[in-house]
């Protein structure tokens, strides 16, 4: 099986990943903060080189980062926690379903405004773009993808962090398509990713990494084992969101998988990705009918989307799957970015390649369709 | 019981077979032709409780043959069991008839409150027929096998202890080696002859009288009507008769997702199971329209629906949203064991 859906998820995991969730389900069993005993210190001195992990991946303090379900848990609490009623929010035509669907609950409930930026010509989001909307629209918030999971187009995130502070607007960063990959100390006010993507880790965990000092009141409340006796949930960082028992074992694979990738080197992990996306495309583009949706080259990411015009994607997803080969079709949950695409209708194949190909499976890749 | 007065009359029925009949709860499988010509027969005939099970709609192109369907159904595109469980509690209130718009999957059977008295097969494709014969063996439950295609039909009770279908046949058989009523048409005639073979034995073994024994076979535009006998005991190594085994129980079913975003749903058989597009091109050529054989896949259109079948199986299905739908398509059009 050649695994081409790296931007959905990445597979195989590091050996390493199934060791430390193995280890929590053998020796540990418990989690942090929730007793006194010594397996409850293990679990503490995981979940806190996690934490600090993923701090240091963000460029926040470690308190300030919070575990979630994943990155649509993640949007969901931080958009909750920050929007105000009539607020008006800048976003991209870029953004996935879990940016979406959060804001377009939100407009409804709380009288947002929404601004979405569309792509340019060239399928990228330009910062001056970004600026003059900013200009334009005056938003309180702005949150946007740090890369397409369609195109792979990704967008210069530390100069829109940049613009936006300096015009009073928060931001929120969904690094989902590009932690693990690429640099995410661009200076956002929020940080949230999934951990199962690029960064190697299990599903069922995500985090959000947030700037110190900014505001984030709890938007689900629970038990957090601190603060016992209090009947109010605490909206002291981390335990404000993270109410409920945590995704331990997946803390302590997500702990294994940052690790494996500070390892490997983030760069050397999206070069060698995109060498495989550059390979790949470079094929696809001689055969007929084929029409490949690329970005920019500077700042993408290895995700290929491609239309083909005697089949539709769904048909070329069948002719990979009986080849062996994972690829995914139709609308990847992007739902604003295909009428720029010209895709509305039927979506796309996507081939998004992880750092592992081998040369046989590109070759396999090329002659199944 | 005024009402049945001329059946009780009939000598192997009497009060007694007449109260059974009552107490008996019976299951068809599939409410097209044969499905609706059993039904009405056994809610006239005060069958107690009658389940109907069926995925599909009743469409203009049924009314030929399907008995209990009318112009009105097909308009509006009721679900079969609906339609036919409207009708039959019309023909008699005192039949509890349900109706189940459903796949007659293994959880389906599994699901029903109690296994009923007797199974009796309406369905269009092996697969569910085998489904029907392992679960009955394994459930100790009889069923009737009928199937008709063309002029052409037959029949056999499947009673408890076998022999079962799985011992004439150890495997289904591929629905393109068959035939069936879309690409070879059928007579309503060979559908009547055959249920009423069908509803004739299913009263008797709901009165307790012995059945048949025998394939039923006819071909009513050639007159022949003959009973082949058939072996009384099962077939050696049979699996499903010597308890050994449930091949279609243990089999996953099929699968049919709604592709996320479009007017479409992806089936894949339960098995990867090769399948000749050229040959399938050539049985659908004359009945299909926009057939088109590219390298890699088959395409065409029919009842509304374009389909692309892959050489494993798999096929998309475009203009269709509902799993169940796309699924009784595949099984009409495709149809892989």
């Amino acid at each position: 099986m050649i695994h081409l859906d790296h931007a959905a998820t990445s597979f195989p995991k590091p050996a390493a990943v199934l060791a430390a969730m193995r280890r929590w389900f053998d020796e540990v069993g418990v989690s942090a903060d929730r007793g006194d005993g010594e397996r409850c210190l293990l679990a503490r001195r995981e979940v806190d080189a996690t934490r600090g992990r993923v701090a240091a991946l963000c460029g926040v303090p470690a308190h300030r980062v919070a575990f979630t379900s994943g990155a649509t848990e993640a949007l969901n609490l931080v958009l909750r926690a920050l929007l105000r009623p009539g607020d008006t929010v800048l976003t991209t035509a870029f953004e996935h379903s879990s940016v979406v669907r959060p804001l377009v609950a939100l407009r409804g409930e709380r009288r947002l405004r929404l601004e979405v930026l569309p792509p340019a010509a060239d399928g990228g989001l330009p910062v001056d773009a970004f600026a003059a909307a900013l200009a334009t629209h005056r938003p309180r918030l702005a949150v946007f993808t740090h890369a397409s999971n369609v195109t792979g187009a990704g967008l210069d995130a530390a100069a829109f962090c940049d613009r936006a502070r300096r015009a009073g607007c928060t931001t929120v960063l969904d690094a989902s398509q590009t932690a693990g990959l690429l640099d995410l100390r661009v200076g956002a006010d929020v940080v949230v990713a999934s951990g199962h993507k690029a960064l190697h880790g299990p599903p069922g965990i995500g985090f959000v990494a947030a700037r110190d000092g900014l505001e984030l009141p709890p938007q689900k409340q629970g038990g957090t084992g601190s603060s016992r006796a209090l009947d109010e949930h605490p909206t002291t960082w981390p335990q404000a969101f993270e109410a409920g028992t945590p995704n331990t074992p997946a803390i302590f694979g997500l702990g294994a998988a940052l690790a494996w990738v500070q390892q490997q080197s983030p760069a050397a992990l999206l070069a060698q990705s995109l060498r495989h996306v550059d390979a790949l495309a470079t094929g696809l583009a001689a055969r007929p009918g084929v029409r490949l949706l690329l970005p920019p080259r500077e700042r993408r990411v290895p995700v290929l989307s491609l239309v083909h015009e005697h089949y539709d994607p769904s048909e070329l997803g069948a002719l990979f799957a009986a080849a062996g080969i994972q690829v995914r079709t139709g609308f990847h949950c992007a739902p604003w970015l295909h009428a720029h695409l010209g895709t509305e209708r039927t979506g796309t194949v996507r081939l998004s390649p992880g750092p592992q190909l081998t040369a046989a499976d590109l070759a396999a890749v090329l002659a199944a369709c | 019981m005024d009402r049945y007065s001329r059946q009780i009359r009939v000598a192997g029925i009497g009060t007694a077979g007449q109260q059974r009949l009552r107490d008996a709860a019976v299951l068809l499988v599939g409410c097209g032709a044969l499905g609706t010509h059993a039904a009405d027969a056994l809610t006239r005939a005060g069958v107690g409780r009658l389940w109907l099970v069926d995925r599909d709609v009743v469409e203009w192109s049924n009314l030929q043959r399907q008995v209990l369907f009318t112009e009105a159904d097909a308009r509006a595109g009721l679900p079969k069991a609906v339609a036919a469980a409207a009708r039959l509690r019309e023909v008699n209130a005192a039949v509890e008839v349900a109706a189940h718009v459903a796949d007659c999957s293994l959880a389906f059977l599994d699901a029903l409150p109690a296994p009923p008295d007797l199974l009796l097969d309406g369905t269009d494709n092996f697969a569910t027929r085998y489904l029907l014969n392992d679960w009955c063996a394994r459930e100790r439950r009889p069923w009737i096998y009928a199937g008709a295609v063309g002029s052409e039909a037959a029949a056999m009770v499947v009673p408890v202890g076998g022999p079962c279908l799985r011992c004439l046949w150890p495997e289904p058989p591929a629905q393109s080696d068959v035939g069936n009523c879309e690409t070879a048409g059928i007579l309503a005639p060979a559908i009547a002859a055959v249920s009423a073979f069908q509803v004739a034995e299913a009263l008797k073994l709901l009165v307790g009288a012995e059945p048949t024994r025998g394939v039923f076979t006819c071909d009513v535009w050639r007159g022949s009507y003959q009973t082949l006998a058939l072996a009384r005991r099962p077939a050696a190594g049979c699996p499903t008769c010597s308890g050994t085994g449930y091949p279609a129980l243990s089999a996953p079913p099929a699968s049919a997702v709604t592709l996320c975003g479009r007017d479409a749903v992806q089936v894949d058989p339960p098995q990867r199971h090769p399948v000749d597009l050229d040959q399938l091109a050539r049985r659908l050529g004359p009945v299909v329209q926009k057939l088109d054989r590219t390298p890699h896949l088959l395409r065409f259109e029919v009842d509304g629906c374009r389909f692309s079948v892959f050489p494993g199986g798999r096929a998309l299905l475009f203009g269709v949203q509902d799993p169940l739908r796309a699924r009784a398509l595949y099984d009409r059009w495709i149809g892989l064991p």
